[in-house]
C-alpha cells in the first residue's frame, strides 16, 4: 500500500502555490484529498458494488491575511500557479460590507516538520468477487436460521483507503491509513410486530471482520426475536447499567461536543468555565484523540496539519482539557490538539471529537447487575444530540433490558431515550466495570451538519438518569 | 481538458446503458464569532457520479464511482472497464432506463443578481439586525450561499439541467443574565434574499431564547394536549411517506401498506398528504430526480389511509407501479384547528427539542424538550428540563391539524398541530 499517486503527482505543485501565495498571505498551507472508498451490499433480492459517498479528491487552501482566515476549496492545484493565484486572489475576498467586522486572529505556529505516515491494510488481499461471495453467504445464512420471521436482510462490507497530504511553508506530511466496516441488518416480523436489528463490525483489517461475522449470527437473530416483544418503558428516573455503546455515546454527547473549543472561542460551552472541576464522579477517567486507540477515527495528522494525539479530558472526575483545532487555538492562545477536522475538503475545518471513551474500571459487571434492585441495562446506540452551551442530552438506545433483584430479565423494552442534565448523569457514575470496548463504526455531526466518522466507547457504567 | 466521458463509455463494448450525474457547486461562506467575522470561504467544486449498466443473461447489474477533474482519458478508460466487471457480478431483476426528455432550466432568484460575497454580506446583516436586544445576542453564525449546477444524462437520451440557488443560516441565539447563559439552535433554509424576512427569522428565535433563559423545569409536569410546530409535523409526515417509498416496499422495510389506516379510530382530523415536486416556499424543490425522471406530484394518504407508493424509476418497475420519481417535497392538508380554538384549552406548545424521536415499528414517539410554553388562559409558562413520550398511533388517530399554513425546506402544511396520548415527563 503506497502513498497516493495522484497527491504525489501534485506535490510540487502545491510547493509552487504557497510560494506564490506566501507573498500575499502571512500563513498558507494546502490539505490535499484523496480518499477511496469501496462498498458491497446485498440484500434478499438485490446487490451493489459501488464507490462509497466517502469518496473525494480535491484540495484546500488555507490562508491568514494577518487578521482573519480565508479558505479555497478546489479541484485541483495545476502547474499553472500564476492562474491559481489570480483565482484566488479575486475570489476568496472579504465583502466591503463586513470589512470592518473583521476579527483579528494571531497568526498560527508554522512549527517545521517533515514526516511520512503508513498504516497498513489488507484490503488488496480480497477481491470484490469474494467480497461479494462473502456477503452473498452471510445473508443466505441469515436466512436460513429463521425463514418464517425474517423479511429481509442486508450484508455489507466497506472499506475506506484515506490518502491526505498537508503542506506548509514550514510542513510537509503524508498520510495513508484505511478502515473496514461489515454490518448485517435483518428486517423481522413477530407478534404483530415488525423490528429491526442490527450487527456493525469496525476494524483496520477486513480479516477480522470476515473472521467475526459470522459469530453475529446468532446474536443477530435473537434480537431482532425479542425486540418483537419489546414493550415501551414506562418513564422514570432509573439505576441504570451501559452497555460500552451507551457508555460510548454518553461521553460523546454528554461531555465530548461539550469540550471541543471552537465553542468555548463562541463562549457555546458550558464547561469552558469547568477547567479544573469536578464535573464527574471521582471514578471518571476520559480521553479523546486520534491516537488514543485504534478504530474509525485514527489518524496520524489531523486537517489542520496538526499531530494525532491522546487527550486526557476527564481526570479522577475533574475537567483538564479540551479539544482544538488550530483556528481555535490561534484564538484563545491555546495548544492545538490533533482534532481539527474536515467533513471533505469542501468544507471547513472545526474542533471535532476523534476516538472518545471512558477509561475502563475495577468493578465486575456481574457486581453491578446485582447491585441494582429494579432498572434497565441499555444497549446500543441509535442517535444522540448535544447542548454544550446548557449541558442537557438526549441519547437513544436501541433497546434496553430490564434488571429485577439484581438480576437481567427477559424483558426487553424499546427505544429508551435516556436524558438529563450533564453533571448529575456524570456525577451519578457509580461504578464502572473491567472491561473495555470502542466501537468503530460511528459518525458524528457538529449541529445537524459536517459528518464525521467517530468512535466511542469504554467499559460498562452504573448511573442514574431518566429514561422514556 | 474536459473528459469527453460519454464518448469514453461508448467505446467500451461491454456497456449495456450508462448514467452521468455532475453536479457543480459554487459557494461562498462566511463564518462569525460574536459579530466578528473569523474566516470566508470560497468553493468551486464538480462531483461526477457515473453508474455503468450491463445487461447480462436474465440480469441486469450495475456499478458506480466518480470522475474527479483530476482524472486522466486513461484512468476514466480503466474505471469504466473495472465498473463492467462488477456490474457483471451483479444480478439484479431487469429494468429499462427513462429515455429521450431534454431540459435546461434555471430556477429564478434574488440570488443571480450579484456576486455570492455580496449578498453573503447582506444576509449576515439582515441576521445581525436581529441581534438588538440588551441580554441577548447571536454567539456565533455561518452564512453559506449556494449555486449548484445538476447535469443528468443517460445512453437512453436522458440530458436535464437544473441550476438553482439556496442559502443557509446557522445562528446561536444566546441570552445572559446574572445567573445562567442559554442558548438556542437555528438551522434556517432559504432560497431568495429576502432580508427583511430573514431579521424576522432570527428576531423569533431570539425572542425564544428570551423564553428559554426564563424557561424552569415543572415541579408537577403538565397533563393537557402537546402541540408540536412544523419542524416536528414535517419530521412525521415524512416518516409516514418514507414507509410508501418503492424502495422501502420492495425490501418490505415498510411498517404499513396500501390501504392500511394509519389513524385507526379517528377522534381529530384526518391526514391528507402528497408528495410534490415543487411547492411554494419549498426549497428543495426540483422537476426532475437522480435517475432524470420528470417528477409526477402524487398522493399517498388520503382520510388517514395509505392510498399509493411512490418512488424512483427502478423500484417502480420491479413493483409494477407507476414511475412518479423521488418526489423532494411534501404536503400535509391543514386541519379545523383555529388559534382561538387551540386556546381554548391549556396546552404544552414545544418549540424546541433536542430532535424528535419517532419509532414506527415500535410505535413510539418523544423526545427531550429544550423549551416548551405552558399556555393556560393566554398566560405563557417557559419550561425547560422536561421529555415528551407516547404511542406513535395514538398520536395520529387524535390530531388536530392547524388552519394555518407554513413552508419548511420540504414541507408545506400546517404551522402546528395539538396530539392526545403524548405525555410530558
Amino acid at each position: 500500500m503506497a502513498f497516493s499517486q495522484f497527491l504525489e503527482s501534485r506535490r510540487a505543485a502545491c510547493r509552487a502555490l504557497i510560494r506564490a501565495l506566501d507573498r500575499h498571505f502571512a500563513y498558507v498551507s494546502i490539505l490535499g484529498t484523496d480518499v477511496r472508498a469501496n462498498r458491497i451490499m446485498v440484500n434478499k433480492n438485490t446487490s451493489s458494488i459501488t464507490e462509497g459517498g466517502d469518496c473525494e479528491s480535491g484540495f484546500v487552501i488555507k490562508l491568514h491575511n494577518g487578521k482573519a482566515f480565508l479558505e479555497c476549496s478546489l479541484d485541483d492545484i495545476t502547474d499553472d500557479t500564476d492562474a491559481l493565484v489570480r483565482h484566488i486572489l479575486s475570489t476568496v475576498t472579504v465583502p466591503s460590507a463586513l470589512a470592518e467586522q473583521t476579527i483579528s486572529v494571531p497568526i498560527p505556529a508554522d512549527e517545521p516538520l517533515t514526516q511520512s505516515f503508513l498504516r497498513e491494510n489488507d484490503y488488496d488481499d480480497y477481491s470484490d468477487a469474494q467480497l461479494l461471495q462473502f456477503c452473498r453467504e452471510t445473508k443466505d445464512e441469515i436466512l436460513a436460521r429463521d425463514s418464517e420471521h425474517i423479511l429481509n436482510v442486508v450484508s455489507a462490507i466497506s472499506t475506506m483507503r484515506v490518502n491526505k497530504l498537508f503542506l506548509s511553508k514550514n510542513r510537509e506530511l503524508d498520510q495513508s491509513y484505511g478502515w473496514a466496516n461489515g454490518f448485517a441488518v435483518v428486517v423481522w416480523r413477530e407478534n404483530d410486530k415488525m423490528v429491526s436489528a442490527r450487527e456493525f463490525l469496525g476494524y483496520n483489517d477486513l480479516k477480522t471482520i470476515l473472521d467475526e461475522m459470522p459469530s453475529k449470527i446468532s446474536p443477530l437473530i435473537d434480537k431482532a426475536h425479542h425486540l418483537a416483544y419489546a414493550k415501551p418503558i414506562t418513564p422514570g428516573v432509573y439505576d441504570v447499567i451501559t452497555d460500552p455503546s451507551i457508555t460510548g455515546l454518553i461521553a460523546h454527547e454528554a461531555f465530548g461536543h461539550g469540550v471541543e473549543m471552537d465553542q468555548f472561542v463562541k463562549d457555546r460551552a458550558l464547561a469552558k468555565q469547568y477547567v479544573g472541576q469536578y464535573v464527574a464522579s471521582p471514578i471518571c477517567n476520559m480521553h479523546d484523540g486520534a491516537a488514543a486507540v485504534l478504530s474509525a477515527a485514527s489518524y496520524f495528522f489531523d486537517d489542520d496539519g496538526v499531530l494525532a494525539q491522546d487527550t486526557q479530558i476527564i481526570k479522577d472526575g475533574i475537567l483538564v482539557n479540551g479539544l482544538c483545532d488550530l483556528t481555535a487555538a490561534a484564538e484563545l492562545g491555546a495548544t492545538a490538539t490533533g482534532n481539527g477536522r474536515r467533513e471533505s475538503y469542501k468544507r471547513k475545518a472545526y474542533s471535532r471529537m476523534t476516538n472518545t471513551f471512558f477509561e475502563k474500571g475495577t468493578d465486575k459487571l456481574e457486581d453491578m447487575i446485582a447491585s441494582i434492585k429494579h432498572g434497565y441495562m441499555l444497549f446500543e446506540t441509535n442517535n444522540g444530540m448535544e447542548d454544550p452551551k446548557n449541558w442537557q442530552i438526549q441519547c437513544t438506545a436501541e433497546h434496553g433490558i430490564e434488571i429485577i433483584d439484581g438480576k437481567l430479565t427477559e424483558n426487553y423494552v424499546s427505544p429508551v431515550v435516556m436524558s438529563g442534565y450533564v453533571p448529575d448523569l456524570l456525577k451519578s457514575i457509580s461504578m464502572i466495570s473491567d472491561d473495555f470496548i470502542v466501537y468503530g463504526s460511528g459518525s458524528c455531526g457538529k449541529g445537524y451538519k459536517e459528518w464525521v466518522r467517530v468512535s466511542d466507547g469504554g467499559p460498562a457504567l452504573k448511573v442514574k438518569v431518566k429514561l422514556a | 481538458m474536459k473528459l469527453d466521458l460519454v464518448q469514453l463509455l461508448r467505446e467500451n463494448t461491454g456497456v449495456t446503458d450508462f448514467r452521468i450525474i455532475e453536479k457543480q457547486t459554487e459557494s461562498y461562506e462566511a463564518f462569525f464569532v460574536h459579530r466578528s467575522l473569523e474566516t470566508v470561504r470560497t468553493t468551486d467544486t464538480t462531483r461526477t457520479n457515473v453508474t455503468v449498466y450491463v445487461d447480462h443473461g436474465e440480469f441486469k447489474g450495475d456499478s458506480s464511482f466518480l470522475i474527479y477533474a483530476s482524472t486522466t482519458e486513461e484512468e476514466a478508460r480503466q474505471k469504466i472497464a473495472q465498473a463492467v466487471e462488477k456490474a457483471k457480478m451483479i444480478e439484479n431483476q431487469h429494468y429499462t432506463l427513462p429515455e429521450n426528455e431534454t431540459l435546461e432550466r434555471t430556477i429564478a432568484s434574488g440570488f443571480s443578481e450579484l456576486p455570492l460575497s455580496v449578498l453573503a454580506a447582506r444576509v449576515a446583516n439582515a441576521a445581525f439586525r436581529a441581534d438588538c436586544y440588551e441580554n441577548g445576542s447571536i454567539n456565533a453564525m455561518e452564512v453559506f450561499l449556494y449555486k449548484t449546477r445538476t447535469h443528468i444524462l443517460n445512453s437512453r437520451g436522458i440530458d436535464k439541467t437544473e441550476t438553482k440557488y439556496h442559502a443557509m443560516i446557522e445562528a446561536i441565539p444566546t441570552w445572559n443574565t446574572a445567573e445562567e447563559s442559554v442558548e438556542l439552535y437555528e438551522q434556517y433554509v432559504f432560497a431568495e434574499p429576502d432580508e427583511a424576512e430573514i431579521t424576522a427569522e432570527i428576531d423569533r428565535k431570539m425572542k425564544e431564547v428570551a423564553y428559554r433563559s426564563a424557561a424552569k423545569k415543572p415541579e408537577v409536569m403538565p397533563s393537557c394536549r402537546v402541540v408540536l410546530q412544523s419542524e416536528e409535523l414535517a419530521t412525521i409526515a415524512w416518516e409516514l411517506a418514507d414507509q410508501l417509498h418503492y424502495g422501502s416496499v420492495y425490501a418490505h422495510s415498510n411498517a404499513f401498506s396500501k390501504g392500511d389506516a394509519l389513524q385507526k379510530e379517528i377522534c381529530g382530523d384526518v391526514l391528507n398528504i402528497t408528495l410534490k415536486s415543487e411547492q411554494a416556499g419549498c426549497c428543495d424543490g426540483a422537476v426532475f430526480d437522480g435517475d432524470g425522471v420528470t417528477l409526477q406530484d402524487t398522493e399517498i394518504i388520503r382520510d388517514g389511509k395509505a392510498i399509493a407508493y411512490y418512488g424512483s424509476n427502478r423500484f417502480a418497475q420491479y413493483l409494477g407501479e407507476p414511475i412518479t420519481g423521488d418526489l423532494p417535497c411534501l404536503a400535509l392538508d391543514c386541519g379545523s384547528l383555529t388559534d382561538e380554538a387551540l386556546a381554548e384549552q391549556p396546552y404544552f406548545l414545544v418549540v424546541s427539542m433536542s430532535g424528535l424521536q419517532l419509532d414506527i415499528y415500535s410505535d413510539y414517539i418523544g423526545g427531550e424538550v429544550r423549551l416548551a410554553y405552558y399556555v393556560e388562559n393566554g398566560t405563557v409558562t417557559p419550561m425547560t428540563g422536561i421529555s415528551i413520550s407516547g404511542k406513535l398511533s395514538d398520536a395520529l388517530s387524535s390530531v388536530r391539524l392547524s388552519n394555518r399554513a407554513t413552508a419548511r425546506r420540504s414541507y408545506y402544511g400546517p404551522a402546528l398541530a395539538a396530539f392526545d396520548g403524548i405525555t410530558v415527563v
